[in-house]
This record gives C-alpha cells, sequence and structure tokens, in this order.
C-alpha cells in the first residue's frame, strides 16, 4: 500500500514537473518585457546578458509616451474595440434570436449566406474593402478601423446555437400574453443567454484589441493607428532601444492581462465555451 | 399574434447582421475574385480584364512556388508540434493535482497577449549577442536572420501562442470520456501509456480532429508574425515568406492589387478545399461515442 502511495506521489511530482517547466516557457516572455522594459539601454544589449536592472527606471516608459503617439494608438484601440464589440454584440444576438426562434421564408438562405462567410480567410476581403473605404473617403480614418466589422457572422453562428437550446414553453406564455418577438427577446430570452453573451463580448474584444492586418493596411498616420500597428512602427522609430520597445509592448497588453486577471474564468470558460459551440 | 407581423419582426431582427455581412463581407469575397482576373493601371484608376493572365503569371512564378511551400512547411511543423504539447499538457491538467486552476491560467497567458507586443519581445529574446536564447543555450545562432532557422523561430512563437487555447479544448474532450472506462482498463492490468492509447487516444480523436483543422487554416494564413519579428529588410524573408505575406506585399507595398488578389483566391481555394476535407472526414473517419 506503502509503496502504491509513494508510486503516486513520484508520478504528481514530474507531473508538476513538466508542468511548472511549461509554466515557465509560457511566462518568460512576459517576465523578460517587464525586466528589460526597466532596464538603461546599455543593460538591455550588455554581454553577458543581465537579467536583473541594476536600478530599476522608467524611461523607456516616459519616451514611449512623449516620443511617439502612444496615447493616440490607445484612444484608436479604445474607439475600435468598443465599436467592434458592442454592435456585433447587439446586433448578433437579435439575428441570433430570429434564426432561431422565428419561422420566417427565406430564413435558411439568409442563414446560409451569413456564415458563408465564416469559410473565408481574411486577406480575402482587405483589398475590396481597402478600394470601398477609399472611394468613400474613409483611409487613413478612425471611422475606417472598426466600420466594416460591425457584424459578426461568427457570434451570430454562436449564439444562434444557444438561442435553439431554450425550451420553447416560456416562449409560449409570453406569446399568450400578447408579446412580440422582440419583446420575447428582450425579456426572456436575453437573461437565459448571458454566458453566451459574456464570451462573445471576450472574443471580440480580444481580438479587436490584438488586431493588426487590417489597421496596417488601412492606416498609414501615426495618430490614426491602432495599439498593434502602433507598435510595429515603434520599432523603425527607436531601432535597438528597447527598453522604449518594452515599455509600449507592456503598455499594450496591460488592459486585456488587468481585465484577464479579473476575469479569468469567465476568459478560460467564455473562448472554450465558444469553441467547442463554434 | 399573426404571421406576417412575426415575419417582419423577423427580417428588421437580422437587418443590421444580414445587410452588413452581404456589403462588407460578402461583396468583398466575390469582388476579389473579379479583381483576379483584371489588370489596373495608374494607380487602379482605369482596370482591364485580362482573363487568367495574372494566374498564369503566378504560376510561372518560382517565388510564389516558394512563398506556397514556406506556408505548408510551417503549417506541417506548427500544427503537430501545438497538438502534440496541447495533448501532452491537457492529459497532464487532466490528473487529479493540485493547482490545476492556477497552470490553465498561466498557459492561457499568451492568448490575451497582442501578437505585436508578444513578437517583439521574442525579437529580443532570439537576438544573436545579448539574446535570452542564446544565452540559456550557450549557442549563437541568428534566429530570425539566418535563413535555415527563421522558420523555426516562428514555429516557436506561434507554439507558445497557440498552446493554451488548444489545451483547453482538449481537456474539454478528455474530460468527456466517461471514468468507468478507466477503471474497467485498470481492473484488466492497463496502466500508463496503454491506457492513454486504447481508451484516451480514440475517444479524444473527435476533438483532436477539429482542433488540427482549425489549427490548419489558420495556420495556412500566417502574416502576423512574419511582419513583425521577420520584417520586410531581413535576408531571411524569402525563406518564410508565407502566401499573405505575399498578397500584402504586391497588394500593398508593390500596388500590384490585382496580382495580390490572385494570391489571396488561390489561399481561398485553399481553405475551401481545407473545409469541404474537414466536413466530409467529419461524417466518416472519426469516432464519435
Amino acid at each position: 500500500m506503502s509503496s502504491a502511495v509513494s508510486a503516486k506521489h513520484r508520478s504528481n511530482l514530474i507531473i508538476h514537473l513538466i508542468l511548472i517547466a511549461g509554466a515557465v516557457v509560457m511566462v518568460l516572455p512576459f517576465l523578460w518585457m517587464v525586466l528589460t522594459s526597466l532596464k538603461t539601454t546599455t543593460e538591455a544589449t550588455q554581454i553577458p546578458i543581465a537579467i536583473l536592472p541594476a536600478e530599476p527606471s522608467l524611461r523607456g516608459y516616459m519616451d514611449a509616451l512623449k516620443q511617439s503617439p502612444f496615447l493616440h494608438y490607445y484612444a484608436n484601440t479604445l474607439m475600435a474595440a468598443f465599436m467592434k464589440t458592442t454592435f456585433p454584440v447587439i446586433f448578433s444576438a437579435m439575428a441570433a434570436f430570429a434564426f432561431a426562434r422565428i419561422r420566417f421564408p427565406g430564413r435558411g438562405l439568409c442563414f446560409f449566406l451569413i456564415i458563408s462567410v465564416m469559410m473565408i480567410p481574411n486577406p480575402v476581403f482587405y483589398t475590396p474593402q481597402y478600394l470601398m473605404m477609399s472611394k468613400l473617403g474613409l483611409v487613413n480614418t478612425v471611422t475606417a478601423l472598426w466600420i466594416t466589422s460591425l457584424v459578426s457572422p461568427f457570434a451570430t453562428f454562436l449564439l444562434r446555437q444557444f438561442f435553439l437550446g431554450i425550451s420553447k414553453e416560456l416562449e409560449e406564455a409570453a406569446v399568450l400574453d400578447g408579446c412580440n418577438p422582440f419583446q420575447i427577446f428582450i425579456h426572456i430570452m436575453l437573461p437565459l443567454v448571458k454566458s453566451a453573451l459574456v464570451a462573445v463580448v471576450i472574443i471580440q474584444l480580444l481580438w479587436s484589441w490584438n488586431e493588426l492586418q487590417w489597421p496596417l493596411i488601412i492606416n498609414s498616420s501615426p495618430e490614426k493607428l491602432t495599439l498593434s500597428a502602433g507598435l510595429a512602427t515603434l520599432v523603425s522609430m527607436f531601432g535597438t532601444d528597447y527598453p522604449v520597445l518594452m515599455a509600449g509592448a507592456f503598455m499594450a497588453v496591460i488592459p486585456m492581462l488587468v481585465l484577464f486577471f479579473i476575469f479569468q474564468r469567465r476568459f478560460i470558460e467564455g473562448v472554450a465555451f465558444s469553441a467547442s459551440k463554434g | 399574434m399573426n404571421s406576417k407581423s412575426r415575419y417582419a419582426w423577423a427580417y428588421l431582427m437580422i437587418a443590421p447582421t444580414l445587410i452588413g455581412t452581404l456589403v462588407f463581407w460578402s461583396w468583398p469575397a466575390v469582388y476579389s475574385i473579379y479583381l483576379g482576373f483584371l489588370k489596373s493601371e495608374n494607380f487602379g484608376l482605369v482596370s482591364h480584364w485580362v482573363g487568367l493572365a495574372n494566374y498564369e503569371r503566378l504560376f510561372k512564378d518560382a517565388e510564389f512556388w516558394q512563398n506556397l511551400r514556406n506556408t505548408m512547411f510551417y503549417v506541417v511543423l506548427f500544427v503537430p508540434a501545438t497538438i502534440v504539447l496541447s495533448t501532452l499538457f491537457a492529459v497532464l491538467l487532466n490528473a487529479k493535482i493540485r493547482g490545476r486552476s492556477i497552470y490553465r491560467v498561466i498557459y492561457f497567458l499568451p492568448q490575451v497577449t497582442m501578437a505585436a507586443a508578444a513578437a517583439m519581445v521574442w525579437v529580443i529574446i532570439f537576438a544573436q549577442d545579448y539574446g535570452l536564447l542564446n544565452s540559456v543555450l550557450g549557442t549563437h545562432i541568428a534566429w530570425i536572420s539566418d535563413k535555415r532557422f527563421a522558420m523555426y523561430a516562428l514555429v516557436m512563437v506561434g507554439v507558445w501562442g497557440s498552446i493554451g487555447f488548444n489545451m483547453l479544448l482538449i481537456l474539454a474532450g478528455l474530460q468527456g470520456i466517461p471514468r468507468p472506462l478507466y477503471e474497467a482498463a485498470e481492473i484488466d492490468g492497463a496502466a500508463g501509456f496503454r491506457k492513454f492509447r486504447s481508451i484516451t487516444l480514440p475517444l479524444l480523436t473527435p476533438t483532436l480532429f477539429f482542433t488540427s483543422i482549425v489549427l490548419v487554416i489558420g495556420a495556412t494564413q500566417i502574416f502576423d508574425s512574419i511582419y513583425l519579428i521577420i520584417g520586410k529588410t531581413n535576408v531571411a524573408l524569402p525563406a518564410v515568406r508565407s502566401l499573405v505575406y505575399a498578397y500584402y506585399q504586391n497588394s500593398f507595398i508593390y500596388y500590384d492589387q490585382n496580382y495580390g488578389a490572385a494570391i489571396v483566391n488561390i489561399l481561398l481555394l485553399i481553405n475551401l478545399i481545407l473545409t469541404g476535407i474537414q466536413f466530409l472526414l467529419q461524417k466518416k473517419w472519426v469516432v464519435y461515442d
């Protein structure tokens, strides 16, 4: 018996060792980012490497904020993320409800038209969208960052799965009370899919906060860029001044990291949940 | 409530998503295919129909084939590595050990990190002279500017950024395997790897299959890390340039939108084939319990 216990003990120890090794690799880039951001430029590029900054300094942060339009990047990213989260979630919830709970002529075709774009790689859309923005005079504007993403086929598809799973009885009682479909949607259905809505909010937020290619294509003036695209240009501004680059990178990831630590359960479950339904 | 007014509500509620999708996504997709048959001059002011000329040029272009090979090579390295490591960590986390939720949070961290920020720190870690990786390994490799190593550097970053999410999916799949199966196997004297091979793996195939296909589709579209880590002036770029990078370069740096469209339309074709395979195999091959 005791040998069985110690064998169990030993295998648990091995499991922990492997998991810890993995965890170190996962965290190391963050740690290195923070440590480098606090170093002096010479410390960041010295041989042999210095692991800890001798005298931690915030110079990198000051320079990133003062010498680049960092606050513009922040404001633009916030704006784009807000628009690309709020509208797709509202519109998708409405459409998903209608597709799942109302029978109407053309339902199958409309649904197919919407979800068929999910099979298409994003870069396929970019040139025509660019030409469209150019016709509308929106190239190099903050509006262009979000205007093409006010709807989300993926979120519509996902939320429909959840609306399909709700029993019919609740709805029937409301119909007898004389509620119209929109009232049923707002008062009965939405509260029932709250966790799915949270998942969709998280996915949209993460995706729009971190998106790189579209902002890079559509906008070029430094003060119209998002954090993602802005960071890419910091490299050309600051070269190998690594503390500044790392300070910028850290400031760019901090909002999502904080949200993640506050809502970690929601994040992890939301993302896994949606993938399993999707 | 009569059905006419129910219909009216339904159309009203789908209208924003339907119109938005058609205008901003479906139409551009159709237009991209059309662009592939045109040749424009004077920055797109005049265009004329050239039939398959863009594709003929593409198929004769050695660089295109190299880019296609690079993309496939990335997929072939990245997907199995991600699947194997994600499965390993998922299986370990599925054991009854302490601190599971802490591990889950840590492994998920790269998932909430902006690719651009992560890429910048990786560039510093990969640096030849004062980089952390070479210091730890005791090597002096130019990870991102030597064409023999650049692809592996990209795969490393890709795998680092994908394990957390895929591990969660696989973990969810593992938790769906009924415990009594393992208990029965233990009574029959099966242990460790044997249990993994004859129970876990077969019952996990639907999850692994779904995860792999999603990873393959995502990996064929690799762009961010090439743009951010390798960069346009890097001598190793030809050895890692993907289809999407070539699309970006031709469309928005060389301003040849039609050639760019031809490249991205080939990618569309590849992705449609992959989705078709996914759809067919899902019905046939996967062992659903």
